[in-house]
């Protein structure tokens, strides 16, 4: 376990300084713009709303300061993630890695984790908290100050946190989905570089058209379709039933549905995990591990 | 030596290699290599570029398919790598610590990742050298960066150290520090190092062992003091040059205690006629390289 725990603390190490900016360049931005840009709004929703438009727009702080930097650092975490087999190799240090005493799986897994797991997990949490400053912003332009300090802070915590919950479980789940997709991408890396995830997108979108129009075989974009619908459903929405809200009455009722729908929501999604489809994909995916093992067992590319 | 002899040696070597062979595609770059290293031994490994000490050294260490028997301290190097890497110590190429990181950074990283290495030797060692904690390797220069690899593998309490070429980028007193603390705190008589080097006369007084590589093949594995014993150089006038000549040796260059003398090396005793011809002197490890892996094409006995 120290070993494993030491390699997530190299990924800290090396990569801190980038994930900071990551966060705090658009915050700052966020923050500026919104103290001094225009912000326009459609009078009649406003009027819909009523008494309930600070809270409005603080959930919507809440919510795009959260969305922002969670999209932001997932973005990243794919694209470092797909040059995994072949980080180290432009400084060499490749050789320092292997010559020290870690296993090749755990030298794989660790960087995996850390960057499909715990960085958007990490991105949720920051986006939350920034999106608290956002959200003072936001209302204190559009309300007054003293309108923030009395937001029902209960009801909107509860219903983020509720989300922050929901979604730190998908991002987990949804990985596990798109997980032969992310390791053949990163296979791909180590035999061909940086052709690796162009090679990817093409062959699997040509791959399903030329299946598809010319040879009548439908299943090839179902699977990958399939895919992507499981990873969506098991980050957000997993049930069928959700909830609308139809009028400006009706939205100081959301918070606490909101609360309900995302915790009810976790259960189902782990249950999608209970399928024949899932362990295909589990088997898919601990094949693709193995012969990324089996690259940087032989050297990880390194000439001889 | 007899078979039981043998096998009592190969028991207790570091490193026992058998019909040792690796292959790049149909290049073989190490050909039916066969050696062992006993503890306590500090080993050159000697070759021209090319030659197959690099490629040597990762079968050791588990990070190049090899065939035939390989046990290093009593492990298979590849089913045992991590097992193997945490009693041995392995510098493939100095330069090549991740320039993102900071020393202090990478000690925290090899405590961690190295269960036999000291944080506290580390730093003790790094204090002789102008590398500070807090620098970046980034910034830091090819020697500074070499004396911080050197320094944090001599922190790690192993009983094989494999280092190659440990000594590119280092001025000549870094050199001379490396060497005095290789064999002054860490050879103990129980660990052994094997290391390779183009500068063979540097190193040749630290030796106990030789092996020299030539186009994967191994041309010489012996102890410096067999090979006083085994090679014969003689120092002469250049008017006897024919009668040297005439008994083969395996090399002849000009050089030796007169401003005319000539040196031929031999291997075994050559005839009393020719021994009462010249001086006995000391062979050089570096004229046993040249005699050994030199092509014909550059003989350098035309003269």
């Amino acid at each position: 376990m120290k070993t494993f725990n030491t390699l997530l603390l190299r990924e800290w190490m090396q990569h801190r300084f980038g994930w900071a900016m990551l966060v705090l360049i658009p915050l700052t931005l966020a923050v500026l713009l919104l103290s001094v840009g225009q912000i326009q709004l459609d009078s009649q929703t406003v009027e819909e709303v009523g008494a309930f438009f600070p809270t409005m727009l603080a959930a919507i702080s809440l919510a795009g300061t959260t969305g922002l930097l969670f999209v932001l650092g997932t973005v990243v975490s794919l694209f470092l993630i797909s040059g995994l087999a072949r980080r180290d190799h432009a400084d060499r240090s490749v050789e320092f890695w292997l010559s020290l005493p870690t296993s090749h799986a755990q030298s794989l897994a660790a960087p995996l984790l850390t960057h499909l797991v715990l960085v958007p997990v990490a991105a949720l949490a920051l986006g939350i908290a920034g999106g608290v400053a956002v959200s003072f912003v936001v209302v204190s332009r559009l309300v007054d100050v003293g309108a923030w300090f009395t937001l029902p802070w209960g009801q909107l915590l509860g219903a983020t946190l509720a989300t922050f919950a929901r979604l730190a479980v998908g991002v987990p789940l949804a990985i596990l989905w798109l997980l032969p997709l992310i390791l053949a991408a990163v296979l791909l890396g180590a035999w061909l570089k940086r052709w690796g995830v162009p090679v990817l997108l093409l062959g699997l979108s040509l791959g399903a058209t030329v299946a598809q129009q010319v040879f009548g075989l439908a299943w090839p974009a179902r699977q990958l379709a399939y895919l992507a619908l499981q990873a969506g459903r098991s980050l957000i929405h997993t049930q069928q039933q959700g909830f609308v809200v139809e009028n400006g009455n009706e939205m100081a009722e959301a918070l606490p549905k909101v609360v309900s729908f995302m915790l009810g929501d976790i259960a189902p999604a782990i249950g999608l995990l209970l399928s024949p489809g899932f362990l295909a994909v589990l088997a898919l995916s601990a094949g693709l591990f193995w012969l990324l093992i089996d690259w940087r067992r032989r050297g990880a590319g390194v000439a001889g | 030596m007899n078979a039981p002899q043998e096998q009592a040696i190969s028991a207790s070597a570091l490193v026992h290699a058998k019909g040792l062979t690796v292959r790049y595609g149909a290049k073989r770059a190490v050909d039916d290599v066969s050696f062992t290293i006993p503890k306590g031994r500090v080993v050159g490994l000697l070759g021209h570029n090319g030659a197959g000490k690099t490629t040597l050294m990762k079968a050791l260490v588990g990070l190049a398919n090899a065939e035939g028997e390989l046990r290093v301290l009593g492990k298979h190097p590849k089913r045992d790598r991590v097992a193997l890497l945490q009693s041995a110590c392995y510098i493939p190429d100095v330069a090549i610590l991740p320039r993102w990181a900071r020393v202090d950074d990478l000690i925290t990283l090899m405590s961690g990742l190295h269960p036999s290495f000291s944080a506290e030797r580390a730093k003790g060692l790094l204090k002789r050298t102008s590398v500070g904690l807090r620098d970046r390797v980034k910034v830091l220069s090819k020697g500074m960066v070499v004396q911080a690899h050197l320094a944090l593998v001599a922190a790690i309490d192993a009983r094989l150290m494999i280092l190659d070429e440990p000594t590119l980028g280092l001025d000549v007193l870094s050199r001379k520090s490396f060497y005095e603390m290789l064999i002054d705190e860490w050879c103990d008589g129980e660990r052994s190092v094997l290391i390779s080097t183009h500068q063979v006369e540097e190193i040749e007084t630290l030796l106990s062992d030789v092996l020299m590589l030539n186009e994967g093949k191994l041309v010489l594995s012996i102890s410096l003091e067999d090979m006083d014993r085994r090679f014969v150089a003689l120092s002469h006038d250049a008017s006897v040059a024919d009668e040297m000549a005439a008994a083969h040796p395996l090399l002849r260059y000009r050089g030796g205690a007169g401003r005319d003398s000539r040196t031929s090396v031999f291997d075994g005793t050559p005839p009393d006629n020719v021994l009462s011809l010249g001086q006995r002197v000391r062979p050089s490890l570096v004229d046993l390289f040249v005699a050994l892996t030199r092509k014909p094409e550059l003989d350098r006995q035309h003269f």
